[in-house]
């Protein structure tokens, strides 16, 4: 197969994207809005296409474009645009006080995740002065990032962005690591987020309007 | 053959048509019953045919049957057949009561027959990426179907099963991806470098560390929808919160769907590592879940909550047997699969009968089951006698053939584990299930309406015991055979 040697300025370009990837997702996890975590998921998806459009370039694959245009509409403004319309702003849902950790303990803790990442990953597997060998630890640090957030957030829209984000940490890898993988496939993953971010934003309300009727009822309860 | 394959995967596509044609709970479900029985008899055609020829191939290997995905086709239609029966009993029942909508109803059908037709599509590709996709497709399938009751829990239940899931088959795919990664070296195109076939014949040449790599996140991943412990969490929330005719193709057919994704992963593992690391992960993975299983059986309470931690348990029970390896343990793997499929279904539909007969879950709140309604309290009483084992059904078979395998091996330990375990899960078990089949009791409500919907409800209890009875003193040539020939694939 064709490598991307890591000095080449496609090699750079990739390098430097998925650094960006890895500060979104550490972006998230700082975060305590709801419209932040939309926000820093939207824009890491916009680099991840990018980062699939130098890949697309440089082994002049057709798929790989289509995949960017798709990463872009659907990841980058689709599901943003989405998640704002259908829940941030019909449920009115501003700050997420379901946190489990601090800030600052899940930031240490992301912190020791992309240490781990890297000591796992990066000598065992990969021959050097390749680029994958530079971001298959950070797609693999982005996973564990979007784990994290699902297990220290106890709030259903922040465990959906912790899942998307490891998501992407998964796409990352998979155009650096195989730029080849069948189209069919590809395509197949995308259709299933899209339904499972569908079928999830169903429950999400679901769950919050159930949420906010037992608290009413409870309200009523203590009256008199 | 090809023709077959087909019939299979668009045969519970019935269900929902008539669902979108607006049909009601009775004409969705007893389409859905036809849809599967020509699943089923398609599938035991093609496993004929396969016992005695190469596997179907096509498609570029994105069509990729053998007589391992025979015979776990046979299991998963068998239990769609049984779960439509219970269906159209249930579903018709729910309706007439009003507990759930006429559009409640249809939702069911669609996603009833969606996850069926899915999960059987996911046995008969070849392409392990593919595989992904719509091993991932059923879960959320079936996520519609455990939330589908509306309420808070089912909601939560739901939603911690679509979540839970969805991340563990992530992690199955960046396995898949390190698997890919570990054919670098092959001269084979991107598509056969996923494909199964091609990648267990050139096992030998394939990178070791990233297939270990790739095994053991497999494993983690696939091992999440087969409800491996730990990863088991969601389990026993959805089987609770799910219909009943769905929880029983949740236990019985999902489950089993996400062993076979791992057993292909074991076979390519196997060939190229030997059978040292991936016998030790399965067998950490399989004594975890045994005895998360067992201990959270001995709690009194939710009995769908029991069944489900008895799945648990089983699946945890087959992961050994694939631990213990060898003929014996392939085999006891293999039929143990099977039958728990059979005998599980005939509990969760049992559940079914029992909850809309006494409008509740509690096992406390029930007794004297088989005075009052002798045939669910018999099939409740029978169903858990050959969940656990006892003579003369078809577990007790796969479960002696299994610790036989452990004892063949080089330590009696951990066979012998295994066997104060299933004492253990036996006494938990059976003290909550007679408790609730024995005793004096007044009749409750009959919840069906017209004999048509009670014979729904009893065919499959019956049809599902007979069977394990039949594969407890008996077992076919044409299966042994079929089981033989899998072993070959492994």
């Amino acid at each position: 197969m064709e490598k991307l040697s890591a000095t080449s300025a496609a090699g750079i370009l990739l390098d430097l994207s998925g650094v960006v990837i890895l500060l979104l997702a550490f972006a998230c996890l700082g975060s305590k809005l709801f419209n932040r975590y939309v926000a820093y998921y939207g824009a890491q998806s916009v680099v991840l296409s990018f980062a699939a459009g130098v890949a697309a370039w440089t082994f002049h694959s057709p798929a790989l474009w289509i995949l960017a245009g798709l990463t872009l509409a659907i990841k980058g403004i689709g599901i943003p645009v989405v998640t704002r319309r259908l829940l941030l702003r019909r449920l009115a849902l501003g700050r997420d006080s379901a946190i489990w950790l601090g800030l600052s303990t899940t930031l240490i803790a992301g912190g020791a995740l992309t240490a781990f990442a890297y000591l796992v990953i990066r000598p065992q597997l990969l021959p050097h002065g390749v680029v994958a060998a530079a971001v298959v630890p950070l797609s693999t640090a982005v996973i564990l990032l979007g784990a994290l957030e699902m297990v220290v957030r106890r709030h259903t829209v922040a465990q959906l962005i912790g899942w998307l984000i490891a998501e992407n940490g998964v796409f990352l890898g998979a155009i650096t690591l195989v730029a080849t993988f069948p189209f069919i496939v590809e395509a197949g993953i995308f259709l299933d987020i899209a339904a499972g971010v569908l079928i999830m934003l169903v429950f999400v309300s679901g769950i919050t309007r159930q949420l906010a009727e037992a608290s009413t009822a409870e309200l009523r309860g203590l009256r008199g | 053959m090809t023709a077959l394959a087909i019939l299979i995967v668009i045969g519970p596509l019935a269900g929902p048509i008539a669902a979108v044609l607006r049909a009601r709970a009775r004409a969705a479900g007893w389409a859905s019953v036809a849809g599967a029985l020509v699943s089923l008899a398609s599938a035991i055609t093609l496993l004929a045919t396969l016992v005695h020829h190469a596997p179907l191939t096509g498609w570029a290997g994105f069509l990729y049957v053998d007589v391992l995905s025979g015979f776990f086709l046979i299991t998963v239609t068998g239990v769609t057949v049984l779960a439509a029966f219970g269906s159209v009993a249930y579903l018709s029942a729910e309706e007439d009561a009003g507990t759930l909508t006429t559009f409640q109803v249809r939702l069911y059908f669609i996603f009833f027959g969606l996850f069926a037709s899915l999960m059987l599509a996911s046995l008969q590709t070849g392409n392990l990426g593919l595989l992904f996709v719509l091993v991932e497709a059923s879960t959320l399938a079936s996520a519609a179907l455990v939330g589908l009751e509306g309420r808070a829990r089912s909601l939560e239940a739901a939603w911690k099963y679509v979540i839970i899931s969805s991340l563990g088959v992530t992690i199955a795919l960046v396995g898949t991806l390190f698997l890919f990664y570990a054919g670098s070296a092959l001269h084979l195109t991107s598509n056969e470098r996923l494909t199964w076939p091609y990648l267990f014949a050139h096992a030998a040449v394939l990178a070791p560390q990233p297939l270990r790599l790739a095994f053991l996140l497999a494993v983690v991943g696939y091992g999440t929808k087969v409800g491996l412990a730990p990863m088991h969490t969601w389990l026993p929330d959805a089987h609770a919160e799910a219909p009943s005719p769905a929880s029983a193709m949740l236990s019985a057919a999902l489950l089993n769907t996400g062993m076979y994704a791992i057993i292909r992963f074991l076979a390519i593992a196997q060939a190229r590592l030997g059978t040292g690391f991936p016998r030790a992960v399965l067998l950490t993975f399989g004594f975890a879940s045994v005895v998360i299983g067992v201990l959270f059986m001995v709690r009194r309470g939710n009995f769908k909550r029991l069944f489900a931690y008895s799945s648990v348990e089983h699946m945890g029970i087959i992961a050994v047997a694939l631990g213990f390896g060898g003929v014996l343990g392939l085999y006891g793997a293999l039929l143990h699969t099977l039958n728990h499929a059979i005998a599980k279904a005939v509990l969760f539909l049992d559940s079914g009968d029992v909850s809309l007969r006494y409008r509740t879950r509690e096992a406390a709140q029930v007794r004297g089951l088989l005075a009052a309604v002798p045939v669910t309290g018999g099939a409740l009483l029978l169903g858990s006698l050959a969940v656990l084992g006892s003579p003369p059904f078809g577990l007790f078979l796969s479960e002696l053939t299994i610790v036989r395998a452990g004892f063949a091996g080089s330590s009696p330990v951990l066979p012998l584990l295994l066997l104060a375990l299933l004492a253990v899960a036996f006494i938990a078990f059976a003290r909550t299930t007679t408790g609730m089949v024995t005793g004096e009791a007044a009749t409750p409500p009959d919840p069906y309406r017209g004999r048509a919907a009670r014979w729904a409800g009893a065919i499959p209890l019956a049809a599902g015991l007979v069977t394990l009875l039949v594969l407890g003193l008996w077992i076919p040539a044409g299966l042994n055979t079929a089981i033989l020939r899998s072993m070959a694939m492994i």
